[in-house]
């Protein structure tokens, strides 16, 4: 090892290099080119179409400031009435979402109930199926005549008229809550798992009693998850497009959504979309804001470990009904749903007897026919969610590395506008990113990509960044310190690190982007169909059959893709442990 | 006595004939509203071993960052071998300073195996496979750690992972190493044993390095030379014995070591030899030797503290004593410590913490202390 001794020799003579080289690479040229090209990226993708919207709602033709946009637009014929319906959808869809999700997390997390494990399956489909393809499912089930479950009424359960009737406003909230509980479920029985026992036992310690601690310790303390759940849901069900559009139609009743939809439609009216998509933003804005503040303030939690025995409540005779209730609502959200898609895509035609003879694969074939627009947006969804899972891994890499270990001013205003587009309702966004990008890709695909790119993007950024966020600094400066410079020590070290955080991002917007419907209805053209347009066109037609088809090939493959999730899980145990 | 007397700001080093291997020239960086580092000069000369020490939040890690290139200065120079690597205006990339550096966590990369986290730096510089794998196999064997070669990080203990960290900043042959609390992690017993090793590797292989630690007995083993910072600024720069025995400040004197310090009054100055005669407040009086400024300006009647370290002091008159009566102390109270007792004490108001080989005999809780001639030392 003498060598070391005289190491410094070896070095003068790469440190010879000219004053000016020197300069130049104290630039590095290359992290300063992947970095800016990022941001300029985020920078189209998000702050572009969103400064227009705003523009084009508050500015005249004139270029002056004025609110003439609004009165004209909310003036028009059933505009207030949509916004109304939008108000109810928010307040019925979240009082409901609660009242199912609420209970159900507790039943799962702190009793001894029997289809525990059956709940939480069931409220993962209802959380991948999307809400235009389950109004496919009740369509099957509860149209107002046809429907099978009022048929089986009328004719075995002697009921004189059909009880259901899913082409109403009642059905909308009932699918609405359907799709969104999950959200509530989720947050709070891993809220519910994740209280550390020695709360609730010291609670109990000071003589409280079991119904005195949950009311005073375990809720307080689960708030905050309740809480957020709650704004997801009312902005959900605000900016919701899919279920309101199909059902809308048919039973002929508007939302705000609808109605900007309406708007989009030749001649385009621009001016009034952005003005009518206004409320939502700022509904969005004001509750982004509120989890902001008000819930982070109250994050106190110190959330550890999973629920101990101690902690069960041993329901007694209750347990069946609890057991009952959880076999219900998975049977009637899940089971149900997804049998009818299945049997409706296999039966010759909707309203036929179910029968044996009556199954057939007609439908698929039609899908998969040459000549049929469905096999072009099978194509087109492929294509758009793989470019659109790519390009926001990088950039959800790039940019979450850049907000977690570069100090510069206004690093922060990466991430605000990353969230800013989280929390921008879809079918706004699609109208933004048709002003901004119409004339220079009118009719293709890329078009599609940019406004998917926009939506999806945070859920890669957060994924990401959490994941980095893990990573301590250090083991990026010993790549450095070892001579290797940035892009190759994101190579080596980071990017290894956090692939398992990537590949999970990749999955998660491949699926939510072969399921995107808001967004795709406004901006696809008769060429640039994809899978979820499609299934629409085929619900409006009347053509449920196929649009069952179809839909079941979307679910199985967001299903299978998610399935890889848990691949992906697995290799970064195995990494980081 | 003929300890020379410590200069607070720049000290040659100790040889002069190579040309420094770092430098810093009144080095200042601001983090937020704090002067993390406030005006530093520093000269390391090859094969040299210097710490830099200091309390919590003093600017050791941010001055490190600087040369290790992760941190731009506001103000100052750095020079690598004599060639300029930061300035306010100009910072090398950290891959082309040709430097190592071992962090406070390790971060040996865990999803590389030993031998590949080893072998990372020649990888990067286009080495073959040939001599990565020779290069690796010398440095592991240089730790010990030639039999785990192939196991990932998640299977070795804290000790091996630094041992890890040490080598693969070794293994690319760098002109200047960095450590920053390197041993802070390990077990108490580790760390000790972990500290010869590292010192006896630094001599072996003549390693140029820059130690940041808080740890007084880690910089008293590991330094040719002990920087001690504090708030920024670099409060005595020096060889362990100087900053042990001769502090140039009180909280030099305080931070490295114990420090009993007696106040009391100058009542003779011998500038010949570098001593004063102080009368103490505690009583009795007592020869100290003291810093060659400060002694300029030193006349009878003039205040002084004296510092006086716990294995300063005798319970029993020595042979030739430095005082006459001793001083009067009251005792407060005693742990017995395996090879020594700890003495709290206090002479009037002032405690005093004192290492005595025997436990002391009082009378009325009373007794009396001396100096060992020659240790005492009047702090500025
Ligand atoms: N990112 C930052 N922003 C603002 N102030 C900072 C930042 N990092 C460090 N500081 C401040 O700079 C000063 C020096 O910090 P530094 O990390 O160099 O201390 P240190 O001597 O290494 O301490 P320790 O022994 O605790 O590691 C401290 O007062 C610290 O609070
Ligand atoms: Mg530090």
């Amino acid at each position: 090892m003498s060598e070391i001794t005289a190491s410094h020799h070896l070095a003068e003579g790469t440190r010879a290099t000219t004053p000016l080289l020197r300069r130049l690479s104290s630039l590095q040229p290359v992290r300063f080119l992947i970095i800016g090209g990022s941001i300029a990226i985020l920078l189209a993708l998000i702050a572009y179409p969103l400064a227009l919207l705003a523009g084009y709602s508050f500015i005249d033709a004139h270029g002056n400031l004025t609110f003439d946009t609004f009165e004209k637009a909310f003036a028009r014929r059933g505009m207030w009435q949509a916004t109304l319906n939008s108000g109810w959808l928010v307040l019925f869809v979240t009082v409901g979402a609660c009242a199912l999700g609420v209970p159900l997390a507790w039943i799962v997390a702190r009793t001894d109930a029997p289809g525990k494990a059956l709940i939480t399956l069931s409220a993962g489909i209802s959380f991948v199926i999307p809400t235009f393809i389950s109004v496919i499912s009740w369509i099957f089930l509860a149209a107002p005549n046809s429907g099978y479950l009022n048929r089986l009424a009328v004719e075995y359960l002697g009921f004189s008229a059909a009880p259901l009737n899913i082409m109403s406003f009642g059905g909308l909230v009932f699918i609405e809550i359907v799709g969104v509980y999950p959200l509530v479920f989720f947050a709070v029985s891993a809220a519910l798992n994740n209280i550390d026992a020695s709360h609730e036992q010291a609670a109990r310690v000071l003589g409280a009693g079991r119904l005195r601690t949950t009311l005073t310790v375990t809720l307080p303390l689960v708030r905050p998850a309740i809480l957020s759940a709650v704004i997801l849901v009312m902005l959900d069900a605000l900016s919701s497009f899919g279920a309101p559009a199909a059902i809308g139609t048919m039973a002929n009743f508007s939302v705000i959504t609808t109605k900007i939809y309406d708007l989009l439609k030749f001649p385009p009216q621009f001016n009034y979309a952005a003005a009518v998509a206004m409320p939502i933003l700022i509904v969005t804005a004001i509750s982004l804001l509120i989890q902001k503040y008000a819930i982070r303030t109250e994050n106190f939690r110190t959330l550890t470990g999973k629920a101990t025995p101690d902690q069960i409540t041993r329901l007694g005779r209750w347990r069946w009904l609890a057991g009952g209730f959880c076999l219900v609502v998975a049977f009637g959200t899940a089971i149900l749903p997804v049998g009818a898609l299945v049997l409706l895509s296999l039966l010759s035609s909707f309203g036929a007897p179910i029968s044996l003879g009556n199954l057939v694969t007609k439908h698929y074939g039609l899908i998969f026919d040459e000549d049929f627009v469905a096999r072009a947006s099978i194509i087109h969804s492929m294509l758009l969610a793989l470019a659109t899972a790519t390009v926001c891994a990088t950039l959800g890499l790039v940019l979450g590395w850049v907000v977690e270990r570069f100090r510069f001013f206004g690093r922060e205003v990466i991430s605000f506008l990353v969230m800013i587009a989280y929390g921008f309702p879809s079918i706004a966004y699609a109208v933004g990113i048709l002003m901004g990008y119409v004339d220079l890709f009118y009719g293709t695909l890329t078009l599609i990509l940019i406004a998917y790119a926009g939506k999806l993007l945070p859920i890669a950024f957060v994924l990401v960044r959490n994941g980095i966020q893990q990573l301590s600094t250090d083991l990026e400066e010993a790549a450095r310190i070892s001579g290797a410079g940035w892009l190759r020590s994101i190579k080596d070290v980071t990017f290894p690190l956090v692939r398992g955080a990537v590949g999970i991002a990749w999955v998660l917007v491949f699926s939510l982007s072969l399921r995107e419907l808001s967004m795709s209805a406004i901006l696809a053209q008769s060429d640039t169909q994809v899978m979820p347009t499609v299934v629409l066109q085929f619900i409006e037609d009347g053509a449920v059959e196929l649009a069952a088809a179809l839909a079941v090939i979307i679910v199985a493959v967001s299903l299978s893709m998610l399935g890889l999730i848990r691949l992906f899980t697995r290799k970064k145990t195995a990494v980081v442990s | 006595m003929s300890l020379p007397s410590p200069t607070p700001r720049f000290a040659p080093p100790p040889q002069v004939a190579d040309r420094p291997r770092l430098e810093l020239r009144n080095l200042r960086k601001r983090l937020g509203d704090t002067a993390a580092v406030n005006g530093i000069d520093l000269a390391v000369a090859p094969g040299e071993s210097v710490v830099l020490l200091g309390p919590s939040g003093c600017g050791k890690t941010t001055t490190l960052r600087m040369v290790a290139g992760f941190l731009q200065p506001d103000g100052g120079e750095i020079h690598l071998d004599g060639v300029v690597a930061s300035t306010s205006a100009f910072a090398l990339p950290p891959e082309k300073r040709q430097l190592g550096m071992v962090f406070q966590s390790y971060a040996v990369w865990p999803h590389r195996t030993v031998a590949e986290n080893v072998g990372y730096g020649l990888e990067v510089a286009g080495k073959k496979k040939a001599e990565i794998e020779a290069g690796v196999a010398e440095v592991l064997d240089l730790v010990q750690l030639s039999a785990l070669a192939k196991r990932y990080p998640a299977e070795l203990s804290g000790g091996q992972q630094q041992r890890v960290a040490l080598a693969r900043s070794l293994a690319t042959k760098p002109s200047l190493l960095l450590l920053d609390e390197p041993l802070s992690n390990l077990d108490a017993s580790l760390r000790e044993e972990m500290r010869f090793e590292l010192r006896a590797l630094q001599k072996n292989i003549g390693l140029t390095t820059l130690y940041v630690t808080h740890d007084q007995d880690e910089a008293l083993v590991l330094a040719d030379r002990i920087v001690v910072m504090n708030k920024g600024r670099i409060e005595q720069l020096g060889t362990p014995e100087e900053v042990y025995r001769t502090p140039a400040s009180r909280f030099v004197g305080s931070f490295v070591g114990i420090a009993n310090l007696l106040e009391g009054e100058v009542d003779a100055v011998d500038r010949a030899a570098g001593k004063v005669r102080i009368a103490l407040d505690a009583g009795d009086r007592l020869w100290s030797r003291a810093p060659a400024r400060w002694l300029a300006d030193a006349a009878p009647g003039s205040r002084a503290t004296v510092l006086l370290r716990p294995e300063d002091f005798r319970l029993e008159q020595p042979q030739v004593p430095d005082q006459e009566t001793g001083i009067d102390v009251s005792f407060l109270s005693e742990s017995f410590l395996g090879s020594h007792y700890e003495l709290k004490l206090q002479a009037g108001a002032t405690p005093l913490r004192v290492q005595s080989r025997r436990r002391g005999s009082f009378v009325d809780g009373r007794t009396r202390l001396w100096a060992r001639p020659g240790s005492a030392w009047v702090v500025a």
